[in-house]
């Protein structure tokens, strides 16, 4: 059973400024909640660099050369007739459909992992539960640590964080 | 034999016919009937070809037969689909025909098929049955006979039909006091008029156009719609062989004061008003020696009659002179006398039709009977007074006056609306009887299917007025010619007639005539004021045609008008009068005015005005009626076809004029689309095309057509823009009507049209038929998106109509414009007027699908033909032979103009034409390849003359 | 610096200080939409009205068509096509714009786009499926429009994949799907936003259900940016492949004036044009009818003034060597087609189309015109109707002069044409006015981080 311990920030250089110090007090970040993503506060708290680009690659890359494929199977080998004494494998314009469907293609596949990282859809989730937790969605940062066991460690946390400007320090069990 | 049992003998309906008229009232012209009636006739009719016995279903038999113009026969083929006539091609074996045909004969299976033809007796509009008619009129005839026939009086058109003629001799004897009339509005009084001035005696001129070398026409149409106009064609383009050296090339004059067809196919054309015509004759007479005053005439005609002069008198015995229908009797004599000193190639022969009264006398003594009340029993027999009689004619009412008035004919028309009763007459495909053509050759009319409706023929009315209780036709024809058959096995030679469609030995001898008597003829003045010259119109002819859709739809030579007439200008006089195109004119001569919408003509003569016949009909049926405007009530009975002195006034009320064409001239660089060609010099001109054929340079792989490569050649030089063609290709291939408010919104259907362009605003223009050319490299494949427009492996276009879907890509990316699209559904649910009705279905060649709604179709070179022709030689294991392939538009050529074969047989025509200096093909820069190419126009223009314009 | 100057100066700012803050943002764009009490809705219903009237009179026109057959419109024999693909083209030159804005843009670093970008993007999917009606209409056989996929079929037939319809097929299908993709994605925080402040139930589930439990974790947000940054570099060639392939349509063909290596690019730049001219319109409606003159100000106006004038300059040019290459290149029909452009029967449209698309934007070199919205907004709409002038001429010209003079005819417009074509319009007004009844009209997070921001800071 572990606890966690929200602070709520009114800026993103705050919320920032606290993760990074959080380091030298052995406090640790587990997430951040913003209204607007804060740059480099990904790394600060260790998110794993994205692949969603390979990811997209390749399915963009996929479906364009499937698309060929039928192309070239129907026109050549499937049903192969003379439309204008052009050649059965008119390769440039076979090129335009599967260049259009390979980007939806792609755009699709980052859709889905997309949602899969971010685990969308999601129904519930207990930070809904806290209060005050929906200003995050409008103007409010929320860094969210590890709550230490030791009750002592704990004050100091949240002493410390009053003091470098969290508007609200908050628990939260799970 | 059986008639009796097939149908009524002579008038009396049994009950079959009673169940036919009462089916009839159910459904009109419904399929039930019109399937029953789908049969062949009860007797025995012979097929064209030798086939085995009984008709294989599916393959379509052809029998010869002959249709009337104007009471001509024409020689035509039918091709009869399980007992349905479909389609009519030409008989080769006849001298009216030579295995073309015109748009008359073509369209005349429609008229067949047409739901508005009269299909009950009736009196005064009441449908009675036939019997009551035979009653009354057996009384009436009793009647006649106390009186000798005195008060009896026949109507009829010109009647070349020997048992017709027999018929009547033998009604006459019987009633010495009755009297016969005749009167067809398209008449030769003034021909035969001339020949009496000149010999004494009626003859038919006959020229041999084909021993022409130099002709001069004067206001004389012999390439315009007539019972000649195949002949004439043939024979005119024969004798302008593009192979001949230019000395033996026809050089054609022509004097004539608005375009015809023959002006349009002229090498030298004047135009002159009429009146300054008969000048231009007695100028061209005085300079070959005759004792006659010449008129004045313009500086340009005196040049044109010079040149004129100067090529006749250099060609003697290949040079002749020919006056028009509409020049009066004198001039006729005159040229009769001019031909004499040219010792002119033309054969002069006794006429089939009786020569004397004129038609118009004939009409006019008639009309004076009537008023003073001489007539009891009127006859009418296929002829339409009260339409097409001139207009000072008062026939309306004198037909009122008279106590007992029948009229028979194909339709319930304005004459029998006049008369007390009206009966149906039964379509030439549906009857026998026989016919003679111009020249006098006879041939059997025979049925090619049972009456559709309760109909009879002249022939049974004729022979029960003459007191016959039953009679059939098929025996009175049998009759007439058991009496003529010089001996021998009378059925060996009646199988014989039928299966040739003439019978031999009939054409008349040239006739003995003395030598020409030169004519007493005053030079005209030249006229003052507006002068109106009428014609027989190319599509309506004198009206009889009106209620053909198809012949409404076709575009008039040169004008490309369609649904009606229009009173053309020259381009000077409507300037004058701040005329433009549509605006409606009020003509008026004596009393009669009429309001008509000008056409601009360039080319025509001042102070002209020229409109067509056969328009203007109240009451003939849905297609025909209220189209265009009656010019017959203009005419005048002593001068039908030349009017002085009509007054013209604008009424300011515009009316559109509906053209398939809008732009005629070519312009600068354009003149390229349209080749022509000095025969002097074609060996130096040549076509800017003619190195370009085969198109330019092309990175596509070459497709191998190793079977047969179907290719179309088309000689511009030998178009006389006569229309059989494109009429033969809708009936072949099931080609819509659209009607007259889809024309006007750009619409129409032909999958062949003959664009007419003008080089300059006088010379002649020039005729180019487009149908499909069928790409190698076409622009229309590509661009579909379903694959409904497929190149085949024969190198046919193909267009599959069940696969489109109908974006229209195809036609918007095809250079000719040739693809014709669906708008509505015109052949499947949406057909204009009647055009609907079951009874026109039976038409439809089976081999051809019907177009859908939202459909794109086009020319296929009737690849129902090729396909066909395929399945035979593949039974048979061989090539499909060369020639064995016909297009629709081929096989009706009068001309012989469209050539059509296999490009990989070294035998077949096209290969040789393809190969001739004139060969060209129509934008064929832009690679696509045509196969369907051209060969230049030409023209054979008095050196004399090309030096001054140069 | 006095208030006067701060107000000068505000001008030419992206936002004013009214709305320069996270919360004033929220505040802005949410409460039309779910604080009932605190907004008036009634010049929507009005709206709402007019356009679904209109939207009627295009369902009958549809109708009608589809009962009676292609041929109530105006097309004949020679000019085969009509107000259907004009309409059509038109349409999908606008429905280019909102990609162009979110994704171009945003590559550009151009931060003001925030303010813009959702409702132009919103036009973009509308336009785009409106486009994709004309074609399906404009069939001679509309319900067999399935044919131009590939699938087994008892024809045992496959589309003609050399067809420009094809691909037009292809690359509209594939631009709608993914423009909707995108404009969701970018959707999802500011429906979480609405999430959290809605007050009634109802608002709470359906923003709720729509958000997807976005939660705005740092993480996520990684993945969200870089994947909207992904797609912002995919749209860019989608965008320029679809109206190229539209400009295809016309130059994959052999007649003269549409056979012309400019179309594609010329059309990419036409459509950008057309559509950026319904991006201010609509930016000046929705900026009046939601108040949120904070957050579009008129320097959006004046930048956007800028490119239109940009693009009607290469317009310019486009024509310019439309004629030049047809007087170079010589071709008999090429240089009558331009004789007949300048002199033929459909002149003064043309000349009008000129005036709107070249001369009239020229007023925008003066800063004054730029500012005044009313101008921008008036201009805008006149640059609209020259595109669709551009679009029915080159298709009535090169049809209506082809290559026989025989066939030369003029185009006569029916009823129904003009019905289908406001109907059209009228069905996207109504499309329109349902979103911004829904969702919010400007994208809350993106203003807050792109505008916001750098405007404090400033």
């Amino acid at each position: 059973m572990s606890r966690m311990l929200l602070a709520e920030f009114a800026t993103g250089e705050a919320l920032l400024g606290a993760a990074r110090q959080s380091k030298q007090r052995d406090l640790r970040v587990i997430d951040a909640f913003t209204p607007v993503p804060v740059d480099g506060l990904a790394e600060l708290i260790g998110a794993t660099p994205t692949r969603i680009r390979l990811v997209m690659f390749i399915g963009g890359i996929t479906v364009a050369a499937l698309f060929y494929l039928l192309e070239w199977y129907s026109a050549v080998v499937n049903y192969p007739v003379n439309s204008g004494g052009r050649p059965l494998h008119s390769w440039l314009p076979f090129i335009l459909p599967p260049f259009a469907t390979g980007i939806f293609g792609a755009a699709l596949v980052g859709l889905i992992s997309l949602f899969l990282t971010a685990g969308l859809p999601r129904l519930h989730d207990p930070l809904f539960a806290v209060e005050g937790f929906e200003r995050v969605t409008q103007d409010r940062f929320v860094l969210v640590f590890e709550r230490p066991e030791a009750a002592q460690h704990d004050e100091a946390a949240r002493a410390w964080l009053t003091a470098i400007g969290a508007a609200r320090v908050c628990e939260m069990k799970t | 034999m059986t008639e009796n049992l097939a149908r009524p003998a002579g008038l009396a309906a049994t009950h079959a016919g009673l169940d036919r008229r009462a089916a009839l009232k159910l459904f009109a012209g419904g399929a039930a009937l019109a399937l029953a009636s789908c049969s062949r006739p009860p007797e025995e009719i012979v097929p064209y070809v030798e086939i085995p016995e009984g008709l294989t279903p599916g393959i379509p038999l052809k029998f010869a037969t002959a249709l009337p113009l104007a009471g001509y026969a024409r020689g035509v083929l039918v091709k009869s689909v399980e007992g349905r006539p479909t389609k009519i091609e030409g008989n080769p074996r006849h001298p009216a025909s030579l295995g073309s045909t015109d748009v008359f004969a073509e369209a005349s299976v429609l008229s067949l098929y047409d739901p508005d033809r009269s299909q009950a007796v009736r009196n005064r509009a009441q449908p009675v049955a036939w019997e009551t008619f035979a009653g009354v009129l057996r009384t009436q005839m009793e009647q006649e006979s106390a009186r000798h026939g005195s008060g009896l009086r026949l109507l009829t058109g010109r009647i070349t039909s020997p048992t017709l003629r027999r018929q009547l001799d033998d009604l006459l004897r019987a009633f010495p006091e009755a009297r016969w009339h005749r009167y067809e509005p398209v008449n030769d009084d003034a021909a035969f008029g001339g020949a009496l001035q000149a010999f004494g005696r009626p003859v038919v001129v006959l020229p041999r156009l084909s021993d022409t070398k130099v002709m001069l026409a004067l206001d004389a149409d012999p390439l315009g719609p007539g019972p000649q106009q195949i002949r004439m064609g043939r024979d005119f383009v024969g004798a302008r062989r593009a192979q001949a050296s230019p000395q033996d090339f026809l050089r054609f004059y022509v004097a004539e004061p608005a375009w015809t067809l023959t002006g349009a196919n002229a090498d030298q054309r004047l135009a002159l008003p009429p009146q300054l015509i008969r000048n231009l004759a007695l100028a061209v007479a005085k300079e070959l020696g005759a004792n006659v005053e010449a008129g004045n005439l313009p500086a340009e005609a005196q040049r044109f009659a010079e040149l004129a002069v100067g090529d006749l008198k250099s060609r003697p015995g290949r040079a002749a002179v020919m006056a028009g229908r509409a020049q009066p009797a004198e001039v006729h004599a005159l040229c009769h006398w001019i031909n004499a000193q040219l010792k002119a190639p033309v054969d002069l022969i006794d006429p089939v039709d009786v020569a004397e009264p004129g038609h118009a006398d004939s009409l006019r003594t008639l009309n004076e009977d009537v008023v003073a009340k001489r007539v009891q029993t009127l006859i009418i027999l296929d002829a339409n007074p009260v339409y097409d009689a001139p207009g000072d004619l008062d026939v309306r009412g004198a037909l009122r006056s008279v106590p007992f008035s029948v009229h028979f004919g194909h339709y319930n028309n304005e004459t029998a609306a006049m008369c007390a009763w009206h009966l149906p007459l039964a379509h030439p495909l549906e009857s026998w009887s026989d016919l003679r053509s111009l020249d006098g050759t006879a041939s059997i009319v025979q049925p090619l299917i049972r009456p559709l409706y309760d109909t009879r023929t002249l022939h049974q009315l004729l022979a029960y007025m003459g007191g016959a209780a039953s009679a059939s036709s098929y025996d009175l024809v049998r009759e007439t010619w058991k009496a003529r058959v010089p001996g021998g096995d009378f059925e060996t030679w009646w199988r014989g007639v039928l299966t040739d469609g003439v019978i031999p030995n009939t054409a008349q001898q040239p006739a003995q005539v003395p030598a020409p008597k030169l004519p007493t003829l005053a030079p005209a003045q030249p006229p003052t004021g507006f002068t109106l010259t009428l014609a027989p119109d190319a599509s309506m002819f004198d009206g009889t045609f009106s209620n053909n859709a198809w012949l409404q739809e076709c575009p008039r030579p040169v004008t490309r008008q369609v649904w009606g007439n229009a009173a053309h200008l020259s381009a000077n006089d409507a300037r004058r009068l701040g005329l433009v195109d549509g605006d409606v004119v009020r003509l008026g001569r004596g009393d009669v005015q009429i309001d008509a919408p000008v056409m601009i003509r360039p080319g025509q003569a001042d102070g002209i005005i020229r409109t067509t016949l056969g328009y203007g009909r109240w009451q003939t049926g849905a297609i025909g009626n209220q189209v265009g405007f009656d010019a017959h009530r203009l005419q005048s009975i002593g001068s039908p076809w030349v009017l002085e002195g009509v007054s013209m006034a604008a009424t300011g009320r515009r009316e559109e004029i509906l053209t398939t064409q809008h732009q005629y001239q070519l312009e600068g660089e354009a003149h390229e689309l349209f080749p022509i060609l000095s025969i002097a010099k074609l060996e130096s001109e040549v076509p800017r095309r003619h190195e370009s054929v085969g198109g330019p340079a092309t990175l596509y792989p070459a497709y191998p057509y190793n079977t047969y490569a179907w290719s179309m050649v088309i000689d511009t030089g030998a178009c006389i823009g006569c229309n059989a063609c494109v009429v033969a290709c809708q009936a072949e291939n099931n080609v819509p009507v659209v009607g007259p408010q889809e024309i006007g919104m750009g619409r129409d259907m032909h999958w062949l049209r003959i664009d007419t362009y003008f080089t300059s605003e006088s010379s002649p223009p020039g005729f180019q038929p487009v149908p499909c050319m069928h790409c190698e490299q076409a622009p229309c494949e590509p661009v579909c998106p379903v694959m409904a427009s497929i190149h085949d492996a024969e190198g046919l276009n193909l267009q599959v109509y069940n696969r489109c879907v109908g974006t229209r890509f195809c036609e918007s990316n095809c250079p000719y414009k040739v693809r014709r699209f669906n708008f509505f559904g015109y052949a499947s649910g949406q057909e204009f007027a009647n055009l609907g009705a079951d009874v026109v279905k039976l038409q439809f060649n089976p081999d051809v699908t019907v177009r859908a709604r939202g459909v794109m179709e086009k020319c296929t070179y009737c690849v129902q033909r090729i396909s066909g022709a395929r399945r035979t030689a593949e039974r048979e294991n061989r090539k499909i032979h060369n020639g064995e392939v016909t297009t629709a538009c081929q096989d009706a050529c009068p001309t012989r103009a469209i050539s059509f074969g296999d490009r990989n047989d070294p035998a077949s025509g096209v290969n040789t034409l393809r190969q001739e200096r004139r060969h060209y093909e129509l934008l064929g820069e832009l690679g696509t390849r045509p196969r369907t190419t051209y060969l230049a126009r030409l023209r054979n223009l008095n050196p004399a003359l090309t030096e001054e314009k140069a | 610096m006095t208030a006067a100057e701060l107000d000068r100066s505000d001008a030419l700012r992206w936002t004013l200080p009214s709305g320069r803050s996270y919360e004033a943002v929220n505040r802005l764009v949410s409460a039309p939409l779910i604080e009932r009490a605190a907004w008036s809705w009634r010049a929507w219903w009005i709206a709402f009205a007019v356009s679904l009237t209109f939207t009627v009179i295009f369902l009958i026109a549809v109708a009608w068509l589809f009962v009676s057959g292609i041929g109530i419109w105006g097309v004949d024999s020679t000019i085969v096509w009509g107000y259907a693909i004009a309409n059509y083209v038109w349409w999908i030159g606008i429905g280019n714009a909102g990609t162009l804005i979110s994704a171009m843009l945003l590559l550009m670093r151009q931060h003001w786009r925030a303010s813009i970008n959702r409702f132009a993007e919103a036009m973009t999917i509308f336009a785009a499926s409106i486009a994709g009606l004309f074609p399906i209409m404009h069939l001679g056989r509309p319900l067999y429009f399935y044919w131009l996929t590939p699938y087994p079929n008892t024809m045992t037939a496959w589309p003609q994949w050399r067809s420009a319809l094809i691909w037009d097929f292809w690359a509209i299908l594939s631009y709608l799907l993914f423009s909707i993709i995108f404009w969701y994605v970018g959707l999802i925080p500011d429906l979480a936003t609405l999430r959290d402040r809605a007050r009634s139930r109802g608002g709470q589930r359906f923003y709720g259900a729509l958000a997807l439990g976005w939660r705005g974790s740092a993480r996520d947000w990684h993945v969200y940016h870089v994947y909207q940054l992904t797609m912002a570099s995919l749209a860019v060639p989608l965008v320029v492949s679809l109206h190229s392939v539209v400009g295809l349509d016309f130059a994959a063909s052999l007649m003269p004036g549409w056979q012309e290596t400019i179309f594609p690019p010329y059309f990419v730049v036409g459509a950008m044009y057309s559509g950026f001219a319904l991006v201010v319109v609509l930016a000046a409606l929705v900026r009046g009818g939601f108040g949120l003159q904070a957050l579009i100000t008129p320097a959006h106006f004046d930048v956007m003034a800028k490119i239109l004038l940009a693009a009607s300059i290469i317009m310019g040019l486009s024509y310019a060597t439309e004629w030049f290459s047809a007087w170079y290149g010589g071709g008999r029909v090429d240089r009558d087609l331009v004789a007949y452009l300048f002199t033929g029967a459909y002149a003064p449209l043309y000349y009008a189309q000129l005036f709107c698309n070249v001369v009239l934007p020229q007023t925008f070199w003066f800063p004054i015109v730029r500012r005044s919205i009313p101008a921008v907004f008036l201009i805008a709409i006149a640059i609209n109707i020259g595109m669709w002038l551009e679009r029915i001429l080159i298709i009535w010209m090169t049809l209506s002069h082809g290559f026989l003079p025989s066939m030369w005819r003029l185009f006569q417009s029916t009823i129904w044409d003009w019905l289908t074509m406001f109907g059209s319009l009228g069905l996207f007004a109504t499309m329109y006015l349902i979103f911004v009844r829904l969702v919010p009209a400007v994208s809350m997070h993106e203003v807050k981080k792109d505008v916001i921001d750098q405007e404090v800071s400033a």
